[in-house]
This record gives C-alpha cells, structure tokens and sequence, in this order.
C-alpha cells in the first residue's frame, strides 16, 4: 500500500515536471486573433508562382489534424532559419479549416509562406499522395523529386544540398 | 506507413546477437533481449527530449511519441539506454563491460542499416568510391557505412580489452563518441550534430577507464 502511494506520488512529480518542460519550452500561443487567413490557389496559380521564383524551392504539404506533421514542423523551420535566404520554403495545407490550420502555424511559429489546398489539387497536380509529403523544386519550378512520409533532418538537409548544387 | 526504420532496427538486432555468440564470456542471461529493452528505453527517453527541445508537449501530445523520424536527442538516448541496461540488470556494473563489445556492434548494424533506409549519404565528394542519389550527378560520402565500419573495429578492439571493472564499457564509450564525432563533419545536418554530446562521451568513457579498476581495487581491499 506504501509502495504505491510512493509511486504514484511519484508518477504525479513526473508528469507535472514534463509539462512543466514542454510548457516552458512552447513560448508561442496556441490561438493566433490577427493572422490572416491561408490563401487559396489552383494548380496552375500556383506553378506560375513556382516558376517566378529566382531560386529553389521547398513545399511542404501539411495539415493541422496530421500527427507526423506536427514533428516535422521544428524541422521545416530549423531549415528555414539556415536556408532562407538561398531556399524558398512554401507549406500547403491541405483538407483542413483555416482556423484549426492558423493555430497549427502559431504553435509551431511556421514563418514562411503558406497557401490552402483544401481539396488537394495542388498536391495531386503534383502526384504527391498522402500527408505529409514534400516537394523539392529546381529555381525554372520544375519538380525535381518528392518525398512521401515525414522528412527527418537528414533527409531535408540532403535534398537541400542537392538543390543548391543544382541551382550552382 | 514505411518500415525502413524497423528494417535498420532489425539489423541493428542482427549485429548485436553476432556479438553475443562471438564474445559471450561474463554475458548475463538473455543478453540480446536485455539490449532491446535498453534501446527500447533510450529510444523513449531520447524521443521525449527531443519533443521537449522541439517545443512539443508530451502530457498534451502524447502520441507524438510513436513519430520517431521527428527526431531523438542522441544523449538522452545514450543516457536512457545505459539507465535501462543498468536497471534491468540489477545495477551490476560489470554487465556493461560484459556486453560493450555486442552492443557497439548492434551500433554499427543501426548505421549500416542506412542501406535500408537510403540514408547513407553524407556532404559531396569526388573520391571514387563517393554514391550519388539516384538521379543526381553529385556523388557522396557513404558516410554512416564509414562509422559502420568504425565501430565494427570499435567492437572489436574492446573485446580485446583486459576484464578490469568500466575498462571495455568506458573504451566503448570513447570509441563510440569518436567514431561519432569523425564522421560527423561529413553528414549533412540543419544543426551541426550533436558534437557536444560525441566529446561528452569520451570524456565519460575515459573517466570510466581511469576510475574503474580503481574504485574495483579499492572495494576489493577495503577491510570487512
């Protein structure tokens, strides 16, 4: 009886030290009032956007409700952070609503440009299939490859570096 | 779904059950299940790191957990495992050196099973035997097979190794993180790799080296 008192005092300590941790650690809010909303686009909108663009790009196709999405989130924007300025990053949110959609980028702090696929005709103009999947563009908006399923670091940093050495 | 992550895992068990049938002396029952479960708990504590470093509630997103590709914090998960491994069996310290050389050679299955999962390639290179990514002109270093190939002579090098009390696991500690931190320059990363936590290990490993035989000299001595 003493032995579980102790252990679920315990477990009660380690629970409220973890969201102690994630809470502290997750400094933007969670319900953004003044973002605007994602804009809309067809596929051919946007592939003239993709092939306006003076460098590579990287489009990412997200959704609020899509759980590998939520990890690959920090990755995105570790990439950002460091390739901005060389790497066009675009996310696509796809089959979602704008409100859930915009309390997904303020968690995550998501700064780049996003647009709103809500019946995915972006994505299937691309024959991606499924979500998370992520495009990588040359700078003349041809699709050079595509990743299907959550991008690791490794993986985006090597598909970067392949993009920069193609845009070399 | 995609299993190449559980293909690399699978090698990674490979690997490790060879080095238990080629170095059994001093293992403790059921080594290869200890080493599971030791990864299996490195695997937890490092993924719940990394979500706290991503800035992921665990208590409010507790599934994120299963998402292993989002990343796992290496020293976390070095930290979890030794934990585990130490827990399980009973806090016998000497089972570490028992099983260093087995569970560095599972290290080296986990790198080589980039094969699986098309994850070898590192920074470019005009060596000859650098890869390209199918449809690229850029060839590569192969750089998690390099640390493969580095820690199966790791694994080796500490089976030769005196039974002296931290002596195999400090060493495999040491040539573990140097393994790591060599190769690192040629993987690609967004944040530089955990170099930090490569140097820690050496510096830990060879602590262990130093002040194992002596504590185990000093214990066995100490009047009764």
């Amino acid at each position: 009886m003493g032995q579980s008192a102790t252990m679920l005092k315990r477990s009660v300590v380690l629970v409220l030290i973890l969201a102690a941790c994630g809470g502290a650690a997750t400094s933007a809010p969670t319900v953004p009032g003044d973002r605007a909303d994602l804009p809309a686009t067809t596929s051919d909108e946007f592939e003239a956007h993709l092939a306006g663009l003076d460098r590579p790009a990287v489009v990412n196709v997200w959704a609020s409700w899509c759980l590998p999405c939520r990890s690959e989130a920090p990755v995105l924007n570790q990439a950002n952070e460091k390739y901005g300025e060389q790497i066009e990053f675009i996310g696509l949110d796809v089959q979602d609503n704008q409100k859930d959609a915009k309390a997904f980028l303020a968690e995550f702090g998501l700064e780049f440009d996003h647009f709103f696929d809500l019946d995915r005709e972006i994505v299937n103009h691309y024959g991606g299939i499924g979500t998370p999947v992520t495009f990588f563009i040359a700078p003349n908006g041809q699709l050079v490859k595509t990743h299907s399923g959550i991008l690791d670091e490794r993986t985006l940093a090597l598909n970067i570096d392949e993009l920069l050495k193609l845009d070399s | 779904m995609e299993f190449t992550l559980l293909w690399a895992a699978f090698t990674a068990i490979g690997f490790s059950w060879v080095g238990t049938r080629l170095w059994s002396d001093r293992l403790p029952d059921h080594p290869t299940d200890r080493m599971i479960g030791a990864a299996a708990g490195g695997l937890i504590a490092g993924r719940l790191v990394a979500m706290m470093v991503q800035g992921i509630n665990p208590v409010t997103h507790p599934l994120d957990i299963v998402i292993v590709r989002g990343g796992v914090h290496t020293g976390a998960a070095a930290i979890g495992a030794i934990v585990t491994y130490l827990w399980a069996g009973k806090w016998k310290i000497a089972n570490l050196d028992a099983t260093a050389p087995a569970a560095v050679l599972g290290l080296a299955g986990w790198h080589a099973g980039c094969l699986w999962r098309g994850a070898c390639l590192g920074t470019a290179s005009g060596l000859p035997w650098g890869w390209a990514e199918p449809g690229s002109a850029v060839t590569r270093h192969p750089v998690e097979l390099y640390a493969a190939f580095g820690l199966m002579a790791a694994a080796w090098l500490t089976s030769r190794l005196p039974w002296r009390l931290l002596t195999r696991a400090g060493t495999a500690l040491v040539l573990v993180g140097l393994v790591r931190f060599l190769t690192e320059p040629m993987r690609l990363s967004l944040t530089g790799g955990p170099v930090g936590w490569y140097l820690a290990a050496v510096v830990v490993g060879g602590l262990g080296v130093w002040f194992g035989p002596r504590i185990s000299n000093r214990l066995s001595t100490a009047p009764t």
